[in-house]
């Protein structure tokens, strides 16, 4: 989850990290209250979560409260990178002597961090044309990071030695706040080195990780959420899926909507991906991914009701990897009642259920007291599920 | 022989009292799964299927000398479980929590690591070696049916398509040395070439089957160990999630670790690269049996 940059930097300043003086507005008059009460240069920045704002013209000066207002009115409301401007950040201008780029996210095995003596532009293109400014490291999660490594990656990337203890010390509580923030990535790009001699930290962008919400109740309440596939927004059933899965303990649940018919209900993540390929194969046109690790009926029912609610769907592919942890009567004790409330008829919308594991003879006994259902018989692979849905829409009236 | 475990192994299980721990605790000694010890803080001296608990993993290994954990703690408190495991002397581990937070999941896996400790998962369904011993629930209550005793390695990202990989091959007539299922979460404790070059070491494993998924570079390096020669037995990659290349980079559509970023993070980058460095690659389940033969 992205977090907004006042709201990043309300959390880097609240560790006392030297982030400029600055407030979020809503219009354009917040924005020159907000300049005035800032005094002299401010920096006009659209507040959406993307890198690379400043050359998206998402950044603007501004000399005055007047200035600040007409910076504001012209961002407000426009769209970059695929989101709306709902307010900007109105922030003291740095008066900046030199750019260096510090950034921490995860390796392969472990926390990674980059720095760079060369900021305020993208890190890619810098590590393309001048490789030696850039060190890239891993960190040891168990020891963090040290003020003397940090120290040596500074070193190594470069900068001149007087900003070498500067540089380092900050380095090394920013990584404590990236790893106290649960943090998947942390950016400040650029990090300002002012006239004046001191670190500021001008551009920062970070991401939080959702599976580790339950100890930061700061930002239970943020309501941030991740774009649909493209960029799109998230329709009323993806959000309804996601309240389920954050509502009812244990397991997860996922589901994106895409332009086909034919509905997947796939488990397992893998076993999920192979089927969505194979269907493509076999000509069929998935209505929607979905992944389900289930421990309660909940989250189960709450994906059926999605599908079956997406107007787009014109059948179902249930498709379980065979099941190991978990009894078959849970899928099927979540489709059943799923089926009533939204009044699918399985005649006229076919439901192919590809389902073995413990509890299976039950669950046939359950499916088959609804018309309709389909479900192979023990031994089918993934690809006969597969071909059997995309074979069934075909031959289908519609519901 | 085997990789990891086998018949000599002695099973401790992490977090033994809670439902799902108890479900598999049953499958697995019904398997003949050798279950020493559970632990749960706070219940030493409980039973759990006949089973002893302890109230940490240091008297555990005291008194049964158990060697391998099955960790269910979940995500919120699995780093430490980790962590008191590998320090108490275990070396081998799967670990079934999923969705755990990344800093946890680093520091475990570091831990672990730094011990010399095997460890599959964040978000694996275990471990097994058909016949002979199982960590975990991998197989359910028909785990002889699903995991025939056999040559072939089996390593998997996903632990549904290692039942599914395995099922393919019992019923071929093949079956598993082991079947690693290493975890569906971004960092997990082992390196698919890790698990690979254990097999490559061990004389009852002839060939391997690997699946892989979008995001991450564990196919890569599988590759590049076999281009090295590091990696001489014949593996055959079936590498799912092609159709998510329709779609914008970024987007997961399954296991969190399977997300676009990279050139080489696409299925069909990591099919043609393990291709080219040898290996036989499969689009779907039932190819697998005839590639392994031919």
């Amino acid at each position: 989850m992205k977090l907004l940059e006042d709201q990043a930097k309300a959390w880097l300043r609240a560790r006392h990290l030297p982030v400029p003086d600055g407030r979020a507005a809503h219009t354009p008059a917040d924005a020159a209250v907000a300049a005035r009460a800032l005094g002299a240069r401010v920096a006009v920045k659209a507040l959406v979560a993307a890198g690379r704002r400043g050359k998206a013209g998402a950044v603007k000066m501004a000399d005055g409260a007047t200035a600040a207002e007409a910076a504001a009115r012209e961002l407000l409301g426009v769209e970059i990178a695929g989101q709306r401007t709902r307010r900007v950040y109105v922030e003291s201008a740095v008066d900046i002597a030199a750019e260096c780029y510090l950034s921490f996210g995860f390796g392969r095995l472990a926390p990674q961090i980059v720095v760079s003596r060369r900021g305020g532009v993208d890190i890619e293109t810098v590590a393309a044309s001048d490789p030696a400014a850039v060190v890239a490291v891993e960190v040891d999660a168990m020891r963090g990071l040290s003020v003397w490594q940090a120290a040596y990656l500074w070193e190594r990337a470069g900068v001149e030695s007087k900003l070498v203890p500067l540089l380092a010390s900050l380095t090394a509580r920013l990584y404590a706040a990236f790893r106290d923030a649960d943090a998947l990535m942390l950016e400040l790009n650029p990090l300002a080195v002012t006239r004046s001699g001191e670190l500021s930290i001008v551009g920062t962008m970070m991401e939080i990780d959702g599976n580790a919400l339950f100890r930061h109740p700061e930002w239970q309440d943020l309501n941030l959420e991740e774009p649909g596939p493209g960029g799109r927004a998230l329709n009323e059933r993806e959000r309804a899926v996601i309240a389920a899965d954050r509502k009812f303990q244990g397991g997860a649940i996922r589901y994106t909507e895409l332009p086909g018919d034919i509905a997947l209900f796939v488990s397992g993540g893998g076993a999920g991906l192979l089927q969505h390929d194979l269907m493509l194969a076999a000509g069929g046109r998935p209505a929607n991914h979905s992944d389900l690790s289930p421990a309660s009926i909940d989250k189960p029912a709450a994906l059926f009701d999605a599908i079956f609610a997406n107007p787009g769907a014109k059948g179902l592919l249930i498709g379980m990897n065979y099941l190991q942890l978990l009894p078959c009567t849970l899928i099927i004790e979540a489709l059943l009642p799923s089926i009533e409330r939204n009044g699918v008829d399985p005649r006229r919308f076919p439901i192919v259920v590809r389902l073995f594991g413990p509890k299976e003879d039950e669950a046939r006994r359950l499916a088959a007291t609804v018309p309709g259902i389909r479900y192979l018989p023990h031994g089918a692979s993934l690809e006969d599920g597969v071909r059997e849905i995309v074979a069934l829409v075909k031959a289908s009236p519609g519901r | 022989m085997s990789i990891l475990i086998g018949t000599a192994t002695r099973v401790l299980v992490q977090g033994a009292t809670g439902a799902q721990a108890r479900f598999d605790i049953r499958y697995c000694l019904d398997y003949g799964t050798r279950i020493v010890a559970g632990v749960t803080p706070g219940r030493g001296g409980e039973m759990v299927e006949g089973v002893p608990v302890f109230n940490t993993v240091a008297s555990a290994l005291a008194a049964t000398g158990a060697d391998a954990s099955a960790v269910y703690v979940p995500a919120r408190g699995v780093k430490d479980a980790v962590m008191e495991a590998v320090e108490a002397g275990i070396r081998v581990l799967a670990c079934f929590a999923e969705n755990v937070p990344r800093h946890d999941a680093a520091a475990a896996v570091a831990a672990a690591r730094s011990a010399g400790a095997h460890m599959a998962g964040f978000n694996t369904n275990g471990v097994i070696s058909p016949g002979r011993c199982k960590l975990g629930g991998i197989g359910g209550d028909r785990a002889a049916q699903i995991y025939a005793p056999g040559r072939i390695g089996v390593c998997s990202r996903s632990g549904g398509m290692s039942a599914e990989i395995c099922w393919m091959l019992s019923r071929a007539g093949m079956g598993a040395s082991t079947c690693v299922s290493m975890g569906g979460d971004p960092i997990v404790g082992m390196r698919m070439v890790e698990v690979l070059k254990l097999f490559e070491a061990d004389p009852e494993t002839d060939a391997c089957v690997i699946f892989g998924e979008p995001g991450g570079t564990h196919e890569i390096e599988v590759a590049a160990a076999l281009r090295s020669g590091e990696l001489r037995k014949p593996v055959v990659a079936l590498i799912a999630g092609q159709f998510q290349e329709r779609y914008p980079a970024g987007v997961s559509f399954g296991h969190f670790a399977a997300v676009i970023k990279g050139e080489n993070d696409s299925a069909s980058a990591k099919r043609r690269i393990l291709a080219a460095a040898g290996a036989r690659v499969a689009t779907s389940l039932e190819e697998i049996p005839q590639l392994l033969t031919t």
